[in-house]
Order: C-alpha cells, then sequence, then structure tokens
C-alpha cells in the first residue's frame, strides 16, 4: 500500500473521529438527550396517535417512519456543521491549506455522523416500540439494524450536499430545518407513498430515507433481509448519488473560493 | 534556486452594492509585487493594515488565486501545484482563534498530523519535540479553551511545524498578546532562525522585525516600497537625524509649519495617552531644532531628544511618504 493511500485511510477514520470530537463536544448530555433521544419520541407519538385517530394505519407504521426519519436530525444537522463549525472557529482556512485528500477529509467527517443517526433512530425505534407497545421480533433486529444504517448513510450523503453550502454561506440551520420538513412529507414517513399524489411520491422517490423506511416496515411485518435487498440498494443508490453531488459541489465551491475570495482566514 | 519567487503578483477584488441599480468596485489589493525569499532567511514583509500582506501570503500557501502573475514554492506553482505546495509550507495566523478550543493541545498536533500526512509511528516523537520546542511540554493534555493567548500562538506555531515545513507563514503571531507572551514568542521564532528554518513573518512590531528578519519588505497600497535588510533600510533615514518632541495638544495643526522648516524630510505624530511625541526626521548635518521649536511656537512641549534613526523611522518614513 502507498504511502498517500494509508495516509487518506488516516484521515478517514483518524480524522473523521477527532474532528468529530472537535466540532461537537459541546453535545453533553443535557443537549443531546432532550435533542436526540426525547424529541423523536414526541414526533413518534404525535403521529401514532394522529393515525390512531384518524384510523389510517398501525402504530407500527408511524414508528417506523418517524424513528428512520429522525436520523435526518443528526445526519442532515451535523454533516452541514462540520463545516459550519469550522467557520465558526476559525480553522477552515487552516484546514483547507493542509494537502489532506479532500475526499478523505470529508466523508471521514460523515463516519461518525453516520453511527450516530443510526444510534438515534434505533433508540427511538426500541424506545417507541416499548411506548407504543408494538411488538418487533427479536429476528426482526438484525435487519432493522442494516436498514437504518444504510438509511442513516444515505442522508448523511444528503448531508454532504448541504456541507458544501456552508462554504459559501455561513447558516446552514434554516436550510437544514427546510430539508427535515421536506423529508418528512415526502418520504413516506407518515403517508404512504401509494396515498400521495404521483409527483410527490416521485419526489419521494429520489430522497433518501424513503426506500429504507419501506424496507424496515417489511422487515418489521416478517420480512427477510433477502427480501428487501433491492430496496435498500435503492436507499444506497440514492444515497451514493448525493454524496457524489456533495463532493464535486464541495471541490466546486472551494476552487470557487479560492477565485472569488469567499473563504475567511480568521 | 530561492525557496520562493514572486513575480509581479497581482491581485484584485470586485464588490458589489446597491439593490436594484448594481454597482461593481474593482480594487486591486495588490499591485505587482515581486520578491525572493532564500533557504534558511527570515523574511519581513512589514505594512500598514490594508497594504496587502494577508493578500499576498494567501497567494502563496494557495488559499487566493492571483489575478495575474506568478508565484512558486520550491519549483512549485502555488496555483497550478496547490497540493505539492501545501506539502512544503506551514501557515501560522496571530489571534486567539484557529483551534478546536474543545480539543486538547496533544489532540490538535495530532489531527493536523493526520492532515500533514505525518507517519503514525512518527507522530508521537515529533509531537514531543514541537511541544518542547514552544514550551508547552506537560500542558498538551488540557484543552485548548483554558489556553492563554500567548500559550494558544505558540501551539499554532507547533501546529505549523508539524510536517517539517519547507517554508513557514507567520502571519502577525505575537498579534494582541502581552508582553511576556511575545517575548516567549520571539524566543521560539530566533529558535528556529537558529534551526535554519525559513519564515515569512509579517509583523506591525518593528523591533521585532529589527530583531528577527534578515531581510525585510515594506508593502504600501499593495506595492513593494523597499527592501533590504533592517540595516540597509535605517540606511535610508541614517543620512539624516531624529528629532522627538513631546508635546501636549495642538501639534497636529502645526506639522505643515514644521514640514515647512528647510532640511526637514518628514514629520509624523504619535500619540502615546495624554502626550503626542512629534517624531521629524532631518537631513543630514543639518542643526534646525531651534526652527523646528519656533515652528511650534505657543504649544506646551516636554522632552526635546535627538538620536538616530531606528528601522521604525524607515518604516514611518516609507509607508508615509
Amino acid at each position: 500500500m502507498s504511502a498517500r493511500f494509508i495516509a487518506a485511510m488516516r484521515v478517514l477514520f483518524v480524522g473523521g473521529i477527532i474532528s468529530f470530537r472537535g466540532l461537537f463536544n459541546w453535545l453533553n448530555p443535557y443537549i443531546y438527550v432532550p435533542t436526540m433521544l426525547v424529541a423523536p419520541i414526541f414526533q413518534v407519538l404525535l403521529f401514532a396517535y394522529i393515525g390512531r385517530s384518524a384510523a389510517v394505519a398501525n402504530d407500527a407504521f408511524y414508528l417506523v417512519g418517524n424513528a428512520v426519519q429522525y436520523a435526518s436530525i443528526p445526519c442532515l444537522f451535523a454533516m452541514a456543521n462540520t463545516i459550519a463549525g469550522e467557520r465558526w472557529t476559525q480553522t477552515l482556512g487552516i484546514v483547507l491549506a493542509t494537502p489532506a485528500n479532500r475526499v478523505a477529509l470529508f466523508v471521514g467527517r460523515s463516519l461518525p455522523v453516520i453511527v450516530n443517526g443510526g444510534f438515534v433512530a434505533l433508540f427511538t425505534l426500541a424506545v417507541g416500540a416499548r411506548v407504543l407497545g408494538v411488538t418487533i421480533p427479536a429476528g426482526a433486529w438484525p435487519g432493522v439494524l442494516c436498514a437504518i444504517a444504510v438509511a442513516s448513510a444515505s442522508c448523511t450523503g444528503l448531508g454532504l450536499l448541504q456541507a458544501a453550502l456552508a462554504l459559501r454561506v455561513r447558516s446552514t440551520a434554516v436550510l437544514s430545518n427546510i430539508v427535515f420538513g421536506v423529508l418528512l412529507v415526502f418520504c413516506g414517513a407518515n403517508v404512504a407513498l401509494d396515498a400521495m399524489p404521483a409527483w410527490m411520491a416521485s419526489v419521494g422517490r429520489v430522497l433518501p430515507l424513503t426506500h429504507a423506511i419501506q424496507a424496515c416496515r417489511e422487515i418489521v411485518a416478517g420480512s427477510a433481509v433477502g427480501d428487501v435487498l433491492g430496496l435498500l440498494g435503492r436507499e444506497a443508490a440514492v444515497g451514493g448519488v448525493y454524496a457524489v453531488l456533495g463532493l464535486v459541489a464541495l471541490r466546486f465551491v472551494e476552487d470557487q473560493s479560492r477565485r472569488r475570495a469567499t473563504l475567511e482566514l480568521q | 534556486m530561492s525557496i520562493l519567487e514572486a513575480r509581479d503578483l497581482r491581485r484584485s477584488f470586485t464588490s458589489t452594492s446597491g439593490m436594484l441599480r448594481r454597482h461593481r468596485k474593482e480594487t486591486e489589493a495588490v499591485k505587482g509585487v515581486t520578491f525572493d525569499i532564500e533557504r534558511g532567511e527570515v523574511f519581513g514583509l512589514l505594512g500598514p493594515n490594508g497594504a496587502g500582506k494577508t493578500t499576498t501570503i494567501k497567494m502563496l500557501i494557495t488559499l487566493l488565486l492571483p489575478t495575474s502573475g506568478s508565484a512558486s514554492i520550491l519549483g512549485y506553482d502555488v496555483v497550478d501545484d496547490a497540493r505539492e505546495v501545501r506539502r512544503r509550507i506551514g501557515y501560522v495566523f496571530g489571534g486567539d482563534r484557529g483551534l478546536y478550543e474543545r480539543l486538547s493541545a496533544l489532540d490538535n498536533l495530532r489531527y493536523f498530523a493526520e492532515l500533514y500526512a505525518v507517519p503514525a509511528r512518527e507522530q508521537k516523537a515529533r509531537i514531543g519535540e514541537l511541544l518542547e520546542l514552544v514550551g508547552l511540554s506537560g500542558r498538551e493534555g488540557e484543552r485548548v479553551e483554558g489556553f492563554s493567548r500567548g500559550m494558544r500562538q505558540r501551539l499554532h506555531i507547533a501546529r505549523g511545524l508539524l510536517h517539517d515545513p519547507d517554508l513557514l507563514f507567520l502571519d502577525e503571531p505575537s498579534l494582541g498578546i502581552d508582553p511576556v507572551g511575545a517575548r516567549e514568542l520571539r524566543q521560539t521564532i530566533a529558535s528556529l532562525r537558529t534551526q535554519g528554518k525559513t519564515i515569512l513573518l509579517t509583523t506591525h512590531y518593528m523591533f521585532e522585525a529589527d530583531e528577527l528578519c534578515d531581510r525585510i519588505a515594506v508593502i504600501r497600497q499593495g506595492e513593494l516600497v523597499a527592501e533590504g535588510t533592517p540595516a540597509q533600510l535605517k540606511q535610508r533615514v541614517t543620512a539624516g537625524s531624529v528629532l522627538e518632541i513631546d508635546t501636549f495638544g495642538g501639534v497636529q495643526d502645526r506639522l505643515e509649519r514644521v514640514l515647512a522648516v528647510p532640511h526637514v524630510r518628514s514629520a509624523t505624530v504619535d500619540v502615546r495617552a495624554q502626550a503626542e511625541t512629534l517624531v521629524v526626521a532631518l537631513d543630514s548635518g543639518s542643526d534646525v531644532t531651534a526652527a523646528v521649536l519656533a515652528a511650534l511656537d505657543g504649544i506646551p512641549l516636554g522632552r526635546v531628544v535627538a538620536r538616530e534613526p531606528t528601522l521604525e523611522d524607515a518604516y514611518v518614513e516609507l509607508v508615509s511618504s
């Protein structure tokens, strides 16, 4: 293995973890627990009880939909903040003045984000199931874990695209909130794609989470992982496209920043 | 071969204003800067705020593309070979930001060691050496948020040296540091100089430049107006002498009268608390103290001293002429 490859791998894994700690150390339990662990339970309960009142679908439908959809909070906000946070600490110029491989640098930052997003969704699903009395068979959990991991990675791909914007604009939280709302409506978390107007369903199919939510629902309902590989493959492909677009956008915006002097050093 | 060659570097910025009728304004921040830096040299780039120092440095460290002209470091072009240039340079700027506050000093250094591809087996020893060099040994486990400005600045220098760069850019490193911290920082830079490091230093403190730099270039309004050793720059005014007069109010109104006195080359006012010190550069061999004092007639005066010119006198004359 070449020294450059090893260096890139170290930036990817070791650098990714250190930078996550550097940028998100403010996320202490007093902030993390209410925003990442308690708030999604409220969202699950809200939609589950609306569903019960309207008698549209069972609790499992809303539980899975909202638990997986809530992974978008850490995935979108944290990923955008991996760049926006650098502007705040005024380390962005110093980081971009290094010769580090940019793909390894930015993808490395996404790895802890994916793990965190997956944890939030899994925790919400487990606690929400307990609160609502939904039974998820023990044998379904490995498949659920797999679907959530793909969902979290796919959504982080969209977050990477948002991160590129953070090289140009300071506040990314507004956009993250809007995208969260779009995912809530379009990815089938609370309204099945079949029940949506065709154009909305079409939009949903090119968004992350949509296919993973459907796969997760089928696994909870008793399907084997092998039966939902097509859905998971489509989810991964959607996320992959966003990730590639994100990396291309990061490259383009960094290049434009050098031309147009939009990077502040200090 | 020079370690750095800058040739006719230029950079313009376009700004727009107005909502409906957009007005574009073009500002030329750097207007054709040319200079070389030799290996092992400490090169000072001095100039007032807004003179183009940081813009020049941004171009040299590959964060900004020149509008025209060229620059190369060890033969690598700063535009076309940006990644090769980045491997060979270190960059440190002044101020207390630019570090991950909630990480320890050690983790900050470990992170940048990864970004600069310092092999894992060498990192520990290298970081240990640098902590020793900048006087932070024993403090590496502490979070940076508890560090003083001086400690942060020394940590910045350690960060800039992690990959043993051929050329280190120090952009106003002593900015905002207390005198003790600034002295420690100068000692650190002096020890780098002793080790043969090539450094481009910008600073507003002339005594710092005089103490540390082998050669100095003065930049004013985007153009280099002088270049040479500190001694050569002082020579520009050592052909004469300097008269310092402490005054207490009203001296600004008399500047034109002072400048009209024969053999007066320049006159500037240095405001210090209640007192204003008039610094007058005189032609050599001239004794016009009485005429200058006459021009200040009616103003309360304090100490009057004739002395040899300093680098600061040379600098003030260069940037205010």
